[in-house]
């Protein structure tokens, strides 16, 4: 069915990013191909569904059959008849406004009849419950609705490979329980699934096979049940997600602090609502302990990322206020003290040098000490180069470099961890604990059940009454 | 409940009508063409974004635009006197707005109704070549991303510190341009990567699931389209 013969590929610029890959896949086979950032999972995949070298060019040796095809030999548009891909990233993978007109796009790219396409979509809604998220706007969805259409849509074409990019990535526990319903759909209809991950164990109970890759080879084939029976050392070593299938909700953290001796500092009448809605969340009162990592858990949607904004002052409609040392901080002044690293720290990167980006931050601008943080958080070396242009860890690093440099002492983080590796979510649990050390206060808004285990010393669980 | 897809679901106008009506408001709003002669076509064309617009059930907007349109209205005639300096730039503010609202709230009506599917279909039977139509239709797309991505950045400016009136004040256009234009490229091409793998291609026959088809609306605008540009054109002979 895939055939991979002897291939290799280097990206037009870096190096080259997979190794003599020999690899067959048959009808139906469910496989997982794993491995840390970096190790060639994503562009395994893509030269499945033609992107390499039809859309990503670079040098490519070996050849790469699917179905009948010979994947650089046939047009993009012929290869997307047969094989489907769900990306990682829902903000970037929908053409249309629309999710109806999304889940026709597809069939109506290959010019299928109307009436067939009409009958697709009615049986895909159908069949997976769908009919809630039909006709609205793809801007008003969450993250995890988004990531249901975006496997719809590629439900309802008639294709036969079905390739899942990290998948995963920006989903909670809720959202990956959907997921795991749809590809268990597709294994009930024989697709053959290729699915590229860092976190496993939601995938145990559909694969056959799981190759491990590292530095662009495939290292080690795994089946079910070698895969399962890896231990959580051995998993963290290959640089994998260990968590196994947990709601954060229910995570309890080792050790219970008594809390009744730490500084607490309290927040009142925490209440907003969006324009004409009921509302998201009422609060009288809450108190955070002082100078301890805070996790915040909760189902998507239940407004863990709104809380945060109201607390850093960010929404004019929140009217709390915050208790600091019988100080009461009102909007304006929680805008001066509380810093938000954001979910996507591309959004709060601005100058054109990494040193540039921690002086900004300062209230005054202060060369030595902007160096020493630097220093600290293993940026020296890039002092002088363009955040923009760094990996994605590097970037995030410079985001709290600068929440540092700010010098407040409550920083909030929004998912800080959603689609790393094992590697990096331990070096932002790190820099958590590095926070800490230097006596800030840290929420976090997240559903890494590990990152909570590793780095947070107190859960706060956000529910409904 | 079982779900059904209704093909006929469309907005009250067809995407071609909706073109000629934003290229006729063009010309004859924005440009002012005929002047005086077109007066009443001109303000036909003014307040069609407006019946729009509660059609939409926007109800607030086309409040506020009627609203905008009625004061300025006054306001220029009551600015028909001899002019002090400060008096004259307030007219010429009115007049700009008063030319310029009607066609961006259509512009956004287009945008905001007009399925990338229809518009899709549309242009291709009206035989405009995909290589034209492919690009265009990303902006449907387009704008709210711009508009979402935009909005995040501003937020983490404003936490920084970096805002209108506070540190950093001149350099603040700069800053906010270069995560925007980076974070929409990157999005760019993410979209088109995921778009061609679902098969979109130039010059390919493709079809389309919404039923696309004049209705009595349509050609209501079409006829005062046309009777503008035949009326100007009329007007042209006898100067």
């Amino acid at each position: 069915m895939i055939c991979f013969n002897n291939v290799s590929f280097r990206y037009a610029r870096g190096e080259e990013s997979l190794k003599n890959i020999n690899l067959t896949i048959n009808k139906g086979d469910v496989v997982l191909v794993c491995g840390s950032s970096g190790c060639g999972k994503s562009t395994l995949v893509r030269c499945v569904n033609g992107l390499i070298p039809h859309f990503y060019e670079g040098e490519l040796t070996g050849s790469i059959t699917v179905g009948e095809m010979n994947v650089s030999q046939t047009t993009l548009r012929k290869i997307s008849g047969y094989v489907g891909t769900v990306f990682q990233n829902p903000r970037s993978q929908f053409f249309n406004v629309d999710t109806t007109s999304e889940l026709a796009f597809g069939c109506e790219n290959f010019g299928l009849d109307p009436h067939e396409i009409e009958q697709r979509i009615n049986r895909t809604v159908n069949r997976l419950d769908l009919t809630a998220l039909m006709d609205r706007s793809i801007f008003k969805l969450s993250g995890g609705e988004k990531q249901k259409i975006a496997c719809a849509s590629i439900a309802v074409e008639p294709v036969d490979v079905i390739i899942l990019d990290e998948p995963s990535a920006n989903l909670d526990f809720k959202g990956i329980c959907e997921l795991q319903k749809m590809i268990e759909a597709w294994k009930e209809d024989g697709k053959t699934i290729l699915i590229a991950e860092h976190r496993i164990s939601y995938l145990f109970p559909f694969i056959n096979r799981a190759l491990l890759m590292k530095n662009g080879e495939i290292k080690k084939e795994y089946s079910v049940e070698e895969i399962k029976a890896l231990t959580e050392k051995e998993l963290h070593e290959l640089g994998l997600r260990a968590e196994s299938m947990e709601n954060p909700s229910e995570t309890r953290i080792k050790g219970i602090m008594d809390m009744s001796d730490t500084d607490k500092m309290v927040l009142f009448n925490m209440k907003y609502a969006y324009r004409g809605e009921s509302a998201v969340f009422d609060i009288p009162k809450m108190e955070i302990p002082v100078g301890e990592i805070i996790g915040i858990v909760g189902t998507n949607g239940i407004g863990k990322s709104t809380f945060l904004r109201c607390l850093c002052g960010m929404e004019r409609r929140c009217k709390a206020k915050l208790k600091v040392r019988d100080e009461e901080w009102n909007n304006r002044k929680r805008r001066q003290k509380i810093y938000m690293v954001m979910q996507d720290v591309n959004h709060q990167l601005f100058t054109d040098s990494v040193l540039e980006e921690v002086l900004i931050s300062q209230d005054s601008e202060d060369r030595e000490e902007a160096l020493d943080i630097l220093k600290l958080l293993d940026l020296t070396e890039y002092a002088d180069r363009h955040p923009l242009a760094l990996s994605g860890g590097q970037k995030q690093r410079v985001a709290v470099a600068s929440a540092i440099a700010s010098g407040r002492e409550i920083i909030l983080f929004d998912e800080p961890t959603s689609g790393l590796d094992y590697y990096h979510m331990l070096q932002v649990s790190e820099l958590l604990k590095a926070l800490k050390e230097k006596g800030k206060t840290v929420i976090i808004v997240t559903h890494d059940v590990e990152l909570i285990k590793n780095a947070c010393t107190c859960v706060i669980h956000f529910g409904n009454k | 409940m079982e779900y059904k897809l209704d093909r006929n679901t469309h907005s009250l106008l067809d995407p071609r009508t909706k073109l000629l009506l934003l290229f006729t408001s063009s010309v004859f709003v924005v440009g002012s063409a005929g002047e005086q002669r077109m007066r009443v076509f001109y303000w036909i064309l003014v307040f069609i974004p407006v019946f729009l617009l509660f059609m939409e059930k926007e109800w607030k907007a086309g409040g506020a635009a009627v609203t905008i349109y009625v004061g300025s209205y006054f306001a220029q005639i009551a600015l028909q006197h001899e002019l002090t300096a400060l008096e004259s730039v307030l007219a010429l503010m009115l007049y700009i707005i008063t030319k310029i609202i009607p066609t961006v709230i259509l512009a956004r009506y287009i945008v905001r109704t007009t399925k990338v599917s229809e518009f899709l279909t549309a242009m291709h039977k009206m035989k405009v070549p995909d290589k034209i139509t492919i690009p265009v239709s990303v902006i449907f797309r387009f704008f709210p991303t711009v508009i979402e991505e935009s909005r995040a950045i501003g937020d983490a400016m404003r936490m920084k510190g970096i805002e209108m009136g506070a540190k950093k004040a001149t350099e603040a256009v700069e800053y906010r341009m270069v995560p925007l234009i980076a974070s929409c490229s990157i999005i760019g091409e993410e979209l088109s990567a995921a778009a061609m793998s679902r098969g979109l291609d130039v010059g390919k026959k493709r079809t389309c699931i919404w039923n696309i088809k004049m209705g009595f609306f349509d050609w209501v605008i079409i006829v005062l389209c046309l009777v503008c540009f035949i009326w100007w054109g009329i007007g042209g002979l006898f100067i």
